[in-house]
């Protein structure tokens, strides 16, 4: 399991993995330890038993080994091994200091005369004896002395088959039992740590819940207990309203948004109904004087017919871009026509020139919505005539591309600051102010699934927005 | 020493009055060679309740490990008779007297048998030789002699003939050596190796008679000549003369496997005097 895959795991399951883990291992080093202690406890039993066969025997053996007195020894071996308990002893060699056999408890397996030194070299001594070899029997050598002098030794091979059984019947059962143990304190430690962890698991969930969007968690699902997580829910639910607060204010902000730019262009619309509106008059005085002069009335009636289309142009342009439920219509040729009209007047004011290049066909603009579209060209446009010095150059390229439509606003103002790059370029946090309706530009294309670009060349700025076909 | 022990066990009684010493030293006493079942207390008790009947006292058996302490026991009056082997009997005639000679399946007589383990392929005595062999006693009639003459006979003694031997210090130590494979051969006497045959079925079958002497005197119980006519050696007499007619007596002769104690007679041990002048002994 990589490191990946397990911080994938949920806290709670993780918490309790790792505590099952942590239980095992403690099930682990206890076992060792016990398991120690068994084996030391068996070998201390095995070198008493063996200490108790042998040293008996090497004591009265040592006179005989001396005196080599064959009978007397094997008598000896006989009557011990015939007494033995349980018959533990299987089988023992006495040789003497060369290390001849003097006799046996099997004669027939090692003759008298002949050499012990078979019997004796894997044998171990008394105090090296131990059952961990899981042998069923083993052998151990001891000397015979006699007065301090070594007159020989003595090989027997004693039966553990019981002390290894009961060490491995002990060992499985401790296993068993540490086992199960182990298992036990790995679901109680996982119920434990779930049930202590449930208001995690719950505000996971409802930080997850509605789309992304943190929810509420109800009120009856927070622990009555004052601990630590129970405040924490409460917390989040404090800061969920906080969150569900702020962005109705942004949200607010952004309606608002809409009206500044036509706010921002009342005075030129003013202009440009109030500048007609001179001219309508004089006309209007003319059919009035010349009244009696059909041509003349004829050509003051179309002058006067022409001057009140535009205004009705103008008029029907402004209500189009206040009015709220056009969200469903597509963008057609004609909005560009509108925002033109809209936004003329304003580079006229500022004796900007504006070059206005539509390269996409009906078809391909009406993949779009018209109205985050035209707020959005306002928006940068407004933003680009305010950034242009006076005389100053204002482009609009809209062209349409295999599967997306690229509007490129361009000025030869100074350029974007980082704030307003900020508010244009990404969501976080801003303060209020600065450009006009920039984060509403980011939302917006944003919410269209687009991206805006910024380069700045040759002394002039480009904004490229760049939309995905197929959001109408 | 006899003498000595009563002047002490007087003196002990007259500073300590202790009655129980004195009565203990004025029991009659009894040695026994290692005969089979010296190792069962059960026939040794019945034997001595037997024998303390018959003679209206207490007797108390003794027991030594060899042939040797016996005889030597007997002859200084440490013991005041004795079931002894007819050899050292012959070797000590001058100064021992019989009281009275078992008799078994019907003849106051037994032989001495060479046994090998039941797997030997060896037929006779000339088979075994370079082998180990286990003696029963160096004073031991079928235990020793009967082979050591055999072997006289064939021009070889006991340490030539055999790789080596062993004394095993009893007839039975004989049976359990040669089955237990620790020699190859043994010299054992015939009524023990039969007896033990239905007292130990698991031991004796792990062994082969493969010679079988001539039927000699069987081991006699003795006294010194000198004392013959003491009352409590006399009595003693009679009641090994008449073990076969008390229940109790019976009983012991039973577990003894004998019929009953006959009369002596010297001339039963004149094979085993033949077998002593072959190795060059007095007999």
């Amino acid at each position: 399991m990589t490191r990946r895959t397990f911080s994938r795991i949920p806290i709670t399951l993780r918490v309790a993995l790792a505590m099952g883990g942590l239980m095992i291992v403690l099930g682990l080093v206890a076992s060792q330890q016990v398991l120690r202690s068994l084996s030391r406890l068996h070998d201390d039993r095995l070198r008493e038993i063996a200490r108790l066969h042998v040293g008996g025997l090497s004591v009265a053996l040592g006179p005989l080994a001396l005196h080599k007195d064959v009978w007397e020894i094997y008598d000896t071996l006989d009557r011990a091994r015939t007494a033995s308990d349980g018959q533990r002893m299987l089988f023992t060699v006495v040789a003497d200091d060369r290390n001849r056999v003097l006799a046996a408890s099997d004669p027939l397996r090692a003759p008298i005369d002949s050499d012990a030194t078979r019997y004796s070299e894997d044998a171990s001594d008394l105090a090296a004896l131990t059952a961990s070899g899981g042998a069923p029997q083993v052998r151990v050598r001891a000397p015979l002395l006699v007065a301090g002098r070594r007159v020989g030794q003595i090989v027997t091979e004693i039966d553990v088959g019981d002390l290894v059984a009961e060490r491995r019947r002990v060992s499985l059962f401790l296993l068993l039992a540490n086992a199960a143990a182990t298992v036990l304190l790995a679901c109680a430690g996982y119920v434990l740590v779930a049930r202590m962890l449930k208001p995690v698991t719950l505000l996971t969930q409802h930080m997850d819940s509605a789309g992304g969007a943190p929810g509420r968690i109800p009120e009856a699902e927070i622990p009555e207990s004052d601990t630590e997580l129970a405040r924490l829910l409460r917390r989040f639910n404090t800061m969920t309203g906080a969150i569900e607060a702020r962005t109705e204010a942004e949200r607010r902000l952004a309606e608002r948004e809409r009206f500044v730019s036509l706010g921002r262009l009342s005075s030129s619309l003013a202009h440009e109904i109030n500048n007609p509106l001179g001219g309508l008059l004089n006309t209007a005085d003319t059919i009035r004087t010349y009244a009696g002069r059909p041509e003349v009335v004829q050509s003051s009636a179309e002058l006067l017919q022409r001057g009140l289309l535009h205004l009705k142009d103008v008029s029907r342009a402004i209500l189009e871009e206040n009015r709220l439920d056009r969200s469903g219509t597509p963008l057609r040729p004609s909005d560009f026509d509108d925002l033109k009209l809209l936004f003329e007047p304003e580079a006229t004011r500022k004796a900007q020139s504006l070059d206005w290049t539509i390269r996409a066909d009906g078809a391909a603009l009406a993949t779009l919505p018209a109205a985050p579209l035209r707020q959005i060209v306002l928006n940068l446009l407004l933003n680009a005539s305010a950034a242009a010095p006076e005389g100053g150059r204002i482009g609009l390229d809209v062209t349409a591309q295999e599967d997306a439509i690229e509007l490129a606003i361009t000025d030869d103002g100074p350029g974007l600051g980082a704030r307003d790059l900020d508010r244009l370029m990404s969501s976080v946090p801003v303060a209020p102010g600065g450009g006009v309706g920039l984060r509403l530009v980011q939302d917006l294309v944003a919410g269209l699934g687009g991206r805006i670009r910024h380069h700045r060349e040759a002394g002039r700025t480009a904004l490229v927005v760049r939309l995905p076909s197929g959001r109408a | 020493m006899r003498r000595r022990q009563v002047i002490a066990a007087f003196a002990a009684s007259a500073a300590l009055s202790a009655p129980p010493i004195l009565r203990a030293q004025t029991r009659f006493r009894l040695a026994l060679t290692p005969v089979f079942l010296d190792n069962d207390a059960r026939v040794i008790e019945q034997l001595r309740a037997a024998l303390s009947e018959g003679t209206g006292q207490d007797i108390d058996l003794v027991q030594r490990r060899t042939y040797q302490e016996i005889t030597g026991a007997l002859l200084d009056g440490s013991v005041d008779a004795a079931w002894v082997c007819g050899y050292p009997f012959l070797q000590h005639k001058d100064q021992l007297s019989l009281l009275g000679v078992p008799v078994w399946r019907g003849r106051p007589l037994y032989r001495s048998y060479l046994i090998v383990s039941a797997g030997d392929a060896a037929e006779r005595i000339e088979d075994l030789r370079g082998g180990m062999h286990a003696f029963s006693d160096p004073d031991s009639n079928s235990g020793f002699l009967v082979t050591a003459s055999d072997l006289a006979r064939m021009g070889e003694t006991p340490d030539g003939f055999f790789s080596r031997t062993l004394f095993t210090w009893g007839h039975r130590n004989v049976v359990r050596a040669v089955a237990g494979g620790l020699v190859r051969s043994g010299s054992v006497d015939g009524y023990v190796w039969e007896a033990l045959s239905v007292v130990e079925p698991d031991l004796v079958p792990r062994t082969r008679v493969i010679g079988r002497s001539e039927l000699l005197g069987f081991p006699p119980f003795a006294a010194r000549t000198d004392r013959i006519g003491d009352a409590d050696v006399a009595a003693l007499q009679r009641a090994l003369l008449g073990m076969n007619g008390t229940a109790t007596g019976r009983a012991a002769l039973d577990l003894l496997f004998l019929d009953r104690i006959a009369a002596p007679d010297l001339r039963l041990f004149d094979g085993i005097a033949l077998r002593m002048a072959e190795l060059g002994q007095d007999g």
